[in-house]
């Protein structure tokens, strides 16, 4: 009896697995923890309770003294030095004072500045202007007047593009004419190509952005809130919402980890991307990019809120789940029969995308005996020549239509079609002529990269193309098991993420069935009566 | 709010949940052990005797939970009937679901080392499997809850597709006749048909996190019923497509049903490969579940906290894993599970005589 328990007792080489076992995790998990720790410096911890910080302590205010000769003299020593300032001292006629305009070059309009900005404060602005010193606001006929409310805020401003003004006896600088620095057109959006509907795409311009939302309908109720970000360059962010739809506790969650920010340029969305996120270690995005107005606007009324930046055409969208990335806003302008049918494909071209190579490898290395045999058979002959083992001979494809694709981003307009007929040429014949790969392989990395060609956005296919190569490899080492188990890993850590709060999964996991309705289906408009549960609104119904 | 920290499951994930940790292994073996017990083809009237049999069982569990709402057993027990006793019988019930996590394991990795990855060290497959489990139930019931919902839906359709399928070899004759020699080789199946079920005995901490605890009883009859269709369905499906005798004498009756066809036109010509995709699958949420539930009890019980107890079960359970030293005694382990099964619930049924004792004869309140 005994015996023959102790003969159930593990063996040493059991004991160094356990062992093993028991370690990995354990160091994964520590080495985990030290990166996420690491890439979190820098970043606030990320729940709406504690973001009660004290403001940063406001750069050195020093106020304007009141006079004129002293306020002009720390004007140029300060910021004086700029050649590209210009600062054109004059006597207002009617007034018998002196005044300065400050401005930079370039970022004004010169006619208007020339023509009606000086000629009225020369000649006209009167007594009457200046009867009352307090009321000055009212009484200057300009559309943007501001009164800096210090010297350091009076530079900045006039650096940054705004005209200023200072006049004998008042006690602080203004601020005229707002910036007009060059500005491009109006384009149609690059990385969101479209067939059918709006063909308008933001801009650089905060203003023109936000303005492009506003036309496109009239509500009270679109609220657009403006911050301040960055701690060195500090640039406008705004947040658009649409008030009575929004749900309240989102709202202050999105306003609480925009304010912790810190950092001291936020250059792109990116940026805000990384900083306010929900876990920044995910190769999945957590907040979706785009820079077309009908997808925001769509998304603000499904109870999402936009976070436009100042100097990019990239707006985010918070929060985003798994199905957004795969959605496009042509979905519901054509008929929803061919939309639905268009939605299923991208979802299977997003499953090939990320998983085509490695069911090649495990079949091809691992289980050529689950594949009809006569395809295995011709597969088999058509690799006879090729000296790698099946993984290696897909990554020496793999990469280079990576880098292929890469290098075609960044090329010149004119270079690119000439390198795509190289590329293409070499890849495809050559190196099965040379007897590098096999031409089933090159089927397959064709469909591939097709394949993640028709995800929609972007930035979900980068992510699609970082994972491709993982589960690559686990399929190598462990064929289909390998496989599955990627397919299964990858579940695991969908489920756990979240982008504010929102189950990344959704509506697949947590089960929302109402939700199911705009998935992989699109279903006719009549059906789509509420918005999405998933995103907890005020107000549910789309339709009265 | 909106952002929720609460670990909370809803009902249809509570039904998933008790789903998915039931159906494991037994899809493969289960018509081997059933026709081997009843002898008969009337095994499927054994299988759907088995099930109706675990429902009142199933329905004490609920009960006894429901008493204690937002405890688990690890919690609840102590209070029945004392600390040191409590802790004994949880820890039983912690070691009942490691061997179980052990035996699903093991016997994934022997299919897995069978039709897919011959010759390949058993370890290399049984490590980074508990790692993956271990990264999900890391998560919490929630993570595992919602990767169930993922899984369980591509199982039960790639199970129904091929079952169809299997339907041209489906000979209504090999399930005649019915009840041919009488009830008592059903009675002898009930045998082979209760131990299907173990892992039901997930209910006890399962209702705990449920966000509805009043709809527990529904949930886990539900999470019940479709158990007893799918088995009801691969019972029927093999017994009558590859017959009494073969489904006796095969390893693995089910993979045999759809090996024994072929598909022309087709990019795989057999659905035994898709069928291996969602065992697999079914596997690793059956492992997890023992997995979250073993940790889970160690945690309550000694009082630690969730994660770092989760490593260290790592390599508990792959010493479990290792402990058959072949299939013969995997097999048999998994007999004994049946029997470990039925003793657990006996001690279950004390539990609740003396909780019934305390607090209706003794009026204590517990």
């Amino acid at each position: 009896m005994l015996s023959s328990v102790i003969s159930y007792f593990p063996t040493w080489d059991v004991w160094l697995q356990a062992a093993i076992a028991c370690l990995v995790p354990i160091v994964a998990s520590f080495v985990y923890k030290k990166t996420y720790s690491l890439a979190g410096k820098g970043r606030n911890p990320n729940t709406a309770e504690n973001k009660k910080d004290p403001d940063p302590p406001a750069p050195n205010n020093s106020p304007f003294s009141g006079d004129y000769a002293t306020d002009l003299a720390t004007i140029r020593e300060r910021i004086g030095g700029n050649s590209d300032l210009c600062s054109r001292e004059f006597r207002m006629a009617k007034l018998n004072v002196r005044a300065t305009l400050f401005f930079v070059t370039g970022m004004q309009n010169d006619r208007v500045l020339d023509l009606q900005l000086m000629e009225f404060l020369m000649f006209e602005a009167g007594a009457d202007v200046y009867a009352e010193p307090e009321r000055l606001h009212d009484q200057l006929p300009f559309n943007n007047l501001f009164e800096a409310p210090s010297l350091d805020s009076f530079n900045r401003s006039v650096l940054f593009g705004y005209t200023g003004l200072l006049i004998e006896g008042q006690p602080s600088g203004l601020l005229i004419e707002c910036p007009d620095g060059a500005n491009r057109a109006v384009q149609e959006p690059l990385s969101e190509g479209l067939l059918r509907g709006p063909r308008l795409s933001f801009t650089e311009m905060l203003s023109v952005n936000t303005s492009m939302l506003r036309r496109q309908g009239l509500s009270e109720q679109l609220e657009i809130k403006t911050f301040q970000v960055g701690t060195r360059l500090q640039k406008d962010l705004a947040l658009a919402y649409i008030k009575d739809i929004v749900n309240p506790d989102l709202l202050e969650e999105v306003k609480a980890r925009i304010q912790k920010m810190d950092f001291d340029f936020i250059a792109e969305s990116g940026y805000i991307e990384e900083l306010i996120e929900d876990n920044y270690l995910s190769p999945f995005q957590q907040l979706q990019n785009t820079e077309r107005p009908d997808r925001v606007i769509a998304a603000m009324l499904e109870g999402r809120i936009a976070i436009l930046l100042d100097g990019t055409p990239f707006v985010l969208i918070a929060p985003a789940t798994f199905s957004m990335l795969l959605q496009s806003p042509e979905d519901y302008y054509e008929r929803w029969l061919p939309s639905s049918l268009l939605r299923m494909l991208r979802f299977a071209a997003a499953f090939m995308a990320l998983m085509a190579p490695s069911l090649y490898i495990s079949f091809i290395s691992f289980h050529p005996g689950l594949i009809p045999t006569e395809l295995a058979l011709s597969i088999i002959e058509a690799r006879q020549g090729v000296p790698f083992p099946s993984l290696i001979e897909v990554l020496i494809l793999e990469v280079s239509i990576e880098i292929l694709r890469e290098a075609g981003i960044r090329l010149p307009k004119p270079v690119g079609p000439a390198m795509g007929i190289v590329g293409g040429l070499i890849i495809g014949d050559a190196a099965v002529q040379a007897g590098l790969v096999s031409p089933f392989l090159v089927i397959v990395v064709a469909v591939t990269a097709i394949s993640s060609f028709s995800i929609p956005s972007y930035s979900a296919g980068i992510t699609l193309r970082l994972l491709r190569f993982v589960g690559m490899i686990f399929a190598a080492f462990l064929g289909m098991f390998g496989t599955i188990l990627f397919f299964l890993l990858l579940c695991s850590h969908l489920t756990k993420l979240k982008s504010f709060g929102v189950p990344y999964l959704t509506p697949v996991s947590p089960f929302r069935p109402r939700d199911w309705k705009d998935l992989f289906f699109r279903a006719p408009r009549a059906l789509m009566k509420r918005r999405p549960a998933m995103m907890k609104t005020q107000d549910d119904k789309r339709k009265s | 709010m909106f952002i929720r920290t609460d670990d909370r499951i809803t009902t249809s994930q509570a039904i998933v949940f008790m789903t998915n940790t039931i159906l494991g292994a037994g899809i493969l073996t289960m018509p081997r052990n059933v026709t081997q017990a009843t002898k008969t083809p009337d095994a499927w009237v054994a299988v759907l005797l088995g099930g109706i049999i675990v429902i009142p069982v199933i329905l004490l569990m609920v009960k006894l939970s429901q008493q204690f709402p937002g405890q688990t057993i690890f919690q609840y027990a102590n209070r029945i009937v004392g600390r040191l006793p409590g802790k004994a019988f949880c820890l039983l019930l912690v070691c009942y679901f490691l061997i179980i996590a052990g035996f699903e394991i093991r016997s994934l990795a022997e299919v897995t080392l069978f039709f897919l990855l011959e010759g390949t060290p058993i370890w290399a497959v049984v490590l980074p499997f508990i790692w993956v489990g271990a990264y999900l139930v890391s998560g919490g019931i929630n993570a595992i809850a919602r990767v169930y919902q993922i899984v369980f839906p591509i199982s039960m359709f790639v199970l129904l597709i091929s079952f169809a399928v299997s339907s041209r070899v489906f000979d209504i004759d090999n399930l005649r006749p019915v009840l041919g020699d009488g009830f008592i080789p059903v009675l002898a199946g009930l045998r082979a048909t209760i131990p299907v079920f173990v892992g039901y005995e997930v209910i006890l901490t399962l209702v705990a996190f449920m966000e509805n605890p009043r709809q527990a009883a529904k949930a886990m009859i539900g999470g019940l019923a479709i158990l007893l269709a799918v088995y009801l369905i691969t019972v029927i499906f093999v017994v009558g497509g590859i017959s009494i005798d073969s489904a006796m004498t095969s390893t693995w009756p089910t993979l045999d049903l759809i090996r024994s066809f072929e598909i022309s036109g087709f990019f795989v010509e057999r659905l035994e490969f898709p069928l291996m995709v969602i065992w697999l699958m079914q596997m690793f949420c059956s492992f997890c579940s023992f997995f979250f539930q073993s940790s889970l009890g160690v945690a309550q019980i000694f009082n630690l906290s969730y994660q770092p107890v989760i490593f260290a079960m790592v390599p508990i359970i792959l010493l479990s894993t290792m402990v058959p030293k072949s299939l013969q005694d995997l097999l048999l382990l998994g007999d004994m599970i049946g029997m470990m099964n039925i003793s657990l619930f006996l001690l279950l049924v004390l539990l609740t005589v003396v909780w019934l004792i305390r607090t209706k004869g003794m009026k204590q309140h517990v």
